[in-house]
């Protein structure tokens, strides 16, 4: 296809900034709960979006059980490593719970970087 | 709750359903006229619908003015939830537990047979005054120690129901345990997610690792946290919710309870963001006739993380799948990540501990 600019981010981005500046300051109060759901729906598009792919990911999870290739094959085959007990000693499981992290934390920068602070522990609704 | 007023949607009590349903009613109740004032739907419930009702009974045994709730609903999208006539078996079965559970006064037949009357199984119970809404229950400047303790007794209430319950004998009984049959469950609510996303695949395989051995059985809520009970000036008025009701180990509702993911910013109240756990403890020993033992408490704190991530899995699935397009189901299950880090800080904060002969 074709690549017209701007592109699906590009556009993700405009419609957003619009909703929240001309938008939301005028809806009433009984859609203000579904505008922000709007507008927290855009801005995960919008980091999904622009978030580059994560080699270093694949490969640290690649690493735990000795295979290579992305995190759709890898993240499969950890998972099956798992349920086979092939982490259950104290060791193991240190190796794979660090590398439990930095995926959560890589996800949670898209779905919801707020809460990655340390210290920002919080709940949800 | 907030009363919306009848909305532009289809009404549940048409023209047709609610002289049906006076009826109905008036039979039940021996009266000589029932009446049913429609006061519109009540927020608060993703799978339920409740609508404000208040009932003007002629004669028999209930006559009075009786402000209701109608709950009705099929049991759709989350696998665990209770159809509305057993639902109102459990409330019934609280109740006469003593536990702060709304009264229900009308319950649909069980075996479908009042179906027909709005479409799906229904009750209807007593309503119950004060907030539900987590941000506003936890609202407080100072921690809400009687709060927290009078949760813990009415818990403890909760679970002196045991199998065997005339009217609960439908619920089923975990096989082999309810921790290894929760582990099974979560699974299977996950899909195929239990089997791509590593960090689920790692809490499911910890529980089964460090699972307790059966033990006692009892009524467990199992939604049992902060946003599922009604709170008027600082004082209890009900607790709502039942539909994921079950037959389980005491100290699955206490890690529920406890979970890190209904504290609605009041992080440091670690007691449903009210207090200190020790209040709510304490209130559960008054009245439960067992000490809490804190390391189910913290087995059962991780089956949380799993159990709500698992029904997080299915409420994005209900959208997903396109038999249910909703933003707020869409966004539920985008929370994966964030139910997986409290679960890793929770057993982060178990490392190197004696759980049921492992270390954690």
């Amino acid at each position: 296809m074709i690549n017209d600019e701007p592109d699906a981010r590009g556009l993700v981005t405009i419609a957003l900034q619009t909703f929240r500046e001309s938008i939301l300051p005028v809806v009433p109060a009984e859609q203000r709960f579904e505008a922000l759901m709007i507008a927290n729906a855009l801005s995960i598009a919008e980091r999904e979006l622009a978030a580059a792919p994560e080699p270093e990911l694949a490969a640290a999870i690649g690493g735990l059980i000795g295979e290579s290739g992305d995190l759709e094959t890898v993240a499969p085959r950890l998972c099956a490593a798992i349920d086979a007990g092939a982490f259950d000693t104290p060791e193991r499981q240190g190796e794979l719970r660090k590398v439990l992290w930095e995926l959560t934390r890589a996800r949670l920068a898209v779905s919801n970087p707020r809460l990655l602070a340390p210290s920002a522990r919080q709940s949800n609704s | 709750m907030t009363a919306g007023g009848p909305g532009a949607e289809a009404r549940l009590l048409d023209e047709n359903r609610l002289p049906r349903l006076e009826a109905w009613l008036t039979e039940k109740a021996g009266a000589d006229r029932v009446t049913v004032v429609d006061e519109g739907p009540l927020s608060g419930g993703a799978i339920s619908l409740n609508l404000a009702v208040t009932l003007e009974i002629a004669g028999g045994r209930l006559a009075g003015r009786h402000e209701a709730v109608l709950r009705t609903g099929s049991a759709s999208g989350v696998s665990a939830s209770l159809g509305k006539a057993e639902e109102g078996a459990v409330l019934r079965a609280a109740f006469a537990a003593g536990a702060r559970a709304p009264e229900p006064l009308f319950i649909s037949a069980a075996d479908g047979r009042d179906d027909a009357l709005l479409g799906a199984p229904f009750y209807i119970m007593r309503r119950a005054r004060g907030v539900a809404a987590g941000r506003k229950v936890v609202k407080s400047d100072e921690p809400q120690r009687e709060l927290a303790r009078e949760l813990g007794r009415q818990l403890g209430l909760i679970h002196s129901i045991r199998p065997g319950a005339a009217e609960l004998g439908f619920l089923p009984l975990p096989e082999p345990s309810p921790a290894l049959q929760c582990e099974r469950d979560y699974r299977a609510w996950m899909g195929r997610v239990a089997g791509t996303d590593p960090v689920m695949a790692y809490g499911l395989r910890w529980l089964t690792l460090h699972a307790p051995p059966p033990g006692d059985l009892v009524l467990c809520h199992r939604d049992y946290r902060t946003g599922n009970y009604m709170v008027d000036q600082g004082r209890l008025t009900a607790i709502i919710d039942w539909e994921f009701a079950g037959w389980s180990d005491p100290m699955e509702d206490l890690g529920w309870f406890c979970a890190a993911s209904w504290r609605f910013g009041q992080t440091d109240r670690e007691a449903g963001g009210l207090a200190d756990r020790a209040d709510f403890y304490a209130g559960y020993e008054e009245t439960a006739g067992r000490r809490v033992d804190e390391d189910g408490v913290a087995y059962w704190e991780t089956a949380a993380y799993l159990r709500w991530a698992a029904i997080a899995i299915q409420q994005g699935m209900r959208h997903t799948s396109g038999t249910e397009p909703s933003i707020e189901l869409a966004l539920t299950g985008r929370m994966l990540p964030e139910i997986e880090q409290d679960l890793l800080r929770h057993l982060d904060g178990l490392a190197g501990r004696k759980l049921f002969g492992r270390t954690a």
